[in-house]
């Protein structure tokens, strides 16, 4: 069990070496030109992360921290989060999976390893500001991107599918930095 | 101070040009304009009601026309004088010295329910018979009489035709849902056209009115439907991820973006739902196609340079220019139906959201709201004088009317809840 996870762990990082040095804070898949750099000097400043992570950030651990089991507290995980599998979120319009995206994305592919019956729908969402239309087009990108990040880690394509909610079903109905950056995610709805 | 320098000089443009004014026979062009006027100047009298009973007929139809042609923006309206009538018929002289180049004038009868309107407009200046025409119906038509006599008239005036018969489709929270709606140009006859309690969204009807396409999450994801509004028929997409946002290229076949592939990219989808070709190839986000009205280029949305601008492709070459340099964050082009112009929004880095038209080659931008909140979705009046869109500058979002210079912007249709993302049929009924 450990040794399978550790091995998902190593993978990952076999993985993310290949990319560049920039690798272990963006996507696997999607890092490169495409990547959105910081887009617009927003109206807000993009945010902290949500919740303080326990794992390390920001460079590329030389001695992974083992992910736990998946558990329904921490980075990942609210009160609209329920499910075995944690959500990922994002920056003010951006796809890039972040060192907290990235560590809560292997948690849930350690799951998903675990628990092969299952099957996990990602919704992307966003939030509410710019226009709907482009906001539904970069859920369905958030959404792919994690998605993108899970299959590098082993989970068959197969058993993600993804779509998106644009800003259409908000978490946080609120507005400011504190509401929007909670609406900004991807959401992993498991199924049997 | 910027938008009403554009304003202004939207007005002097339409002061060089004169309004021609085609004869109802021989075919000649006439033009109208009085000096120092940019809209025709319309005496429009009173309806005479032979039989007292009709009276209130009269007056209901008065209402009719006088609004309708108002809503068009193309004519100043007054009264004509009192000596409008001698013993020889019109009193041309007497309406020439009060302003007037138009005299429209008519009566209405009721003869066992139906209801005729007998209209007659005249040219002052050259004392001349331009229409006689008489409109029939059923007393609850009475809105569909005087439009027609108002499409009639200004197709007459302007060579072009109107904005009569045509109809917006948009979506509205109303209910608790996000249904999609239909109502006449003015906002009257306001339709649900579904009931999915679900998220419905983007609609747009086909050029020729037969078809509805829409993004709707009823099946658990946003799919696209395209409904047979005589039928009732659905078709849809069945492919995994996304598809959204639809646009028609004809009256056979819409454009929508699908992200089976991986990358959000813009297809031609044949009415029955069968994808006919791919026509985006960027990396990244293609969306919101908007089409020439020949069909053979397609403006659209793309973040291939990180940022969303609005870029189109000559779908016979493949070639692809950006179109929009200014503002980092443009989306939801509409292109116009006599085909010179985009209209788009920017997100701006105050937070506003405004409207701009562009031309199709770059040139002459112009910005159309400003100082008032988010503006989206701007969509196009089947005769190119007007754009829909959407508003929060009185708190909910609502639709609004402007003419296409950016001039007389007002609401559309006081109703509950949101109105968003409203579209223009191109087709006049």
């Amino acid at each position: 069990m450990k040794n399978k996870i550790n091995g998902i762990v190593i993978l990952a990082l076999m993985v993310t070496a290949g990319c560049s040095s920039r690798s272990a804070v963006t996507a696997p898949e999607t890092s490169g030109s495409q990547a959105p750099s910081p887009k617009i000097s927003s109206p807000v400043t993009p945010p902290a992360p949500v919740t303080p992570p326990e794992t390390p950030t920001g460079t590329l651990p030389t001695e992974p921290a083992p992910p736990s089991p998946a558990s329904l507290s921490g980075y990942g995980f609210d009160q609209w989060q329920n499910g075995p599998l944690g959500d990922v979120f994002y920056d003010f319009d951006s796809t890039v999976l972040s060192a907290e995206a990235q560590d809560q994305l292997k948690q849930n592919a350690a799951w998903l390893e675990n628990n092969s019956a299952h099957k996990a729908l990602i919704e992307g969402h966003c939030d509410s500001r710019g226009t709907s239309e482009y906001n539904m087009a970069l859920g369905d990108r958030r959404a792919s991107t994690a998605k993108e990040y899970l299959v590098r880690l082993g989970v068959a394509s197969s058993r993600l599918e993804t779509f998106s909610f644009g800003e259409e079903r908000p978490f946080d109905t609120g507005k400011g930095e504190n509401a929007w950056a909670k609406n900004r995610r991807a959401h992993f709805v498991m199924k049997k | 101070m910027q938008f009403i320098r554009y304003v202004v000089a939207a007005v002097m443009i339409f002061l060089c040009v004169p309004l021609p004014l085609m004869a109802a026979e021989g075919g000649e062009y006439i033009a109208i304009r009085k000096e120092g006027s940019g809209k025709i100047v319309i005496a429009l009298n009173k309806l005479d009601a032979p039989v007292k009973e009709e009276s209130r007929l009269a007056q209901s139809l008065d209402t009719i026309i006088h609004d309708g042609l108002d809503f068009t923006g193309l004519f100043t309206m007054i009264s004509p004088p009192l000596n409008v009538k001698n013993t020889s018929g019109l009193n041309f002289g007497a309406l020439d010295s009060v302003g007037a180049a138009v005299y429209a004038g008519g009566v209405v009868t009721n003869t066992s329910g139906t209801i005729s309107l007998d209209m007659e407009v005249y040219d002052i200046a050259g004392a001349k018979l331009l229409l006689k025409k008489t409109y029939n119906g059923k007393p609850p038509q009475l809105r569909t009489i005087g439009y027609a006599f108002c499409a009639d008239l200004v197709e007459l005036l302007t060579g072009k035709k109107s904005i009569f018969g045509s109809k917006i489709v948009f979506v509205s929270n109303k209910t608790g849902f996000k249904e999609i709606y239909e109502c006449d140009f003015d906002g009257h006859e306001l339709r649900q056209l579904t009931n999915s309690h679900s998220i419905s969204l983007t609609p747009a009807l086909s050029p020729d009115g037969k078809y509805l396409a829409y993004t709707d999450f009823s099946s658990g994801r946003p799919a696209l439907y395209i409904r047979d509004l005589s039928a009732g028929i659905i078709s849809t997409i069945n492919k995994s991820g996304i598809s959204i946002d639809p646009g028609w290229r004809n009256s056979r076949e819409v454009a929508t973006t699908l992200s089976f592939e991986g990358d959000q990219e813009i297809y031609l989808i044949k009415v029955d739902g069968a994808i006919s070709r791919r026509l985006t190839f960027s990396k990244g986000i293609d969306l919101s196609p908007s089409f020439s009205p020949d069909g053979s280029k397609m403006a659209y949305v793309s973040d291939q340079n990180g940022l969303p601008q609005i870029f189109i492709e000559d779908l016979q070459s493949g070639q692809v220019n950006r179109l929009t340099f200014s503002g980092r964050y443009n989306t939801q082009p509409s292109w116009s139906p006599a085909g010179d112009k985009i209209a788009y929004t920017t997100w701006e880095s105050g937070g506003e959201i405004n409207i701009f038209a562009i031309g199709i080659d770059g040139s002459g931008l112009k910005q159309l709201t400003a100082n008032s909140g988010e503006n989206e979705s701007p969509s196009w009046s089947p005769d190119g004088r007007m754009i829909v869109f959407t508003s929060n500058r009185q708190g909910s979002k609502k639709m609004y009317i402007m003419q296409s210079t950016g001039e007389n912007q007002r609401s559309l249709l006081p109703s509950d809840g949101e109105q968003m993302q409203p579209s223009w049929s191109l087709f006049c009924q």
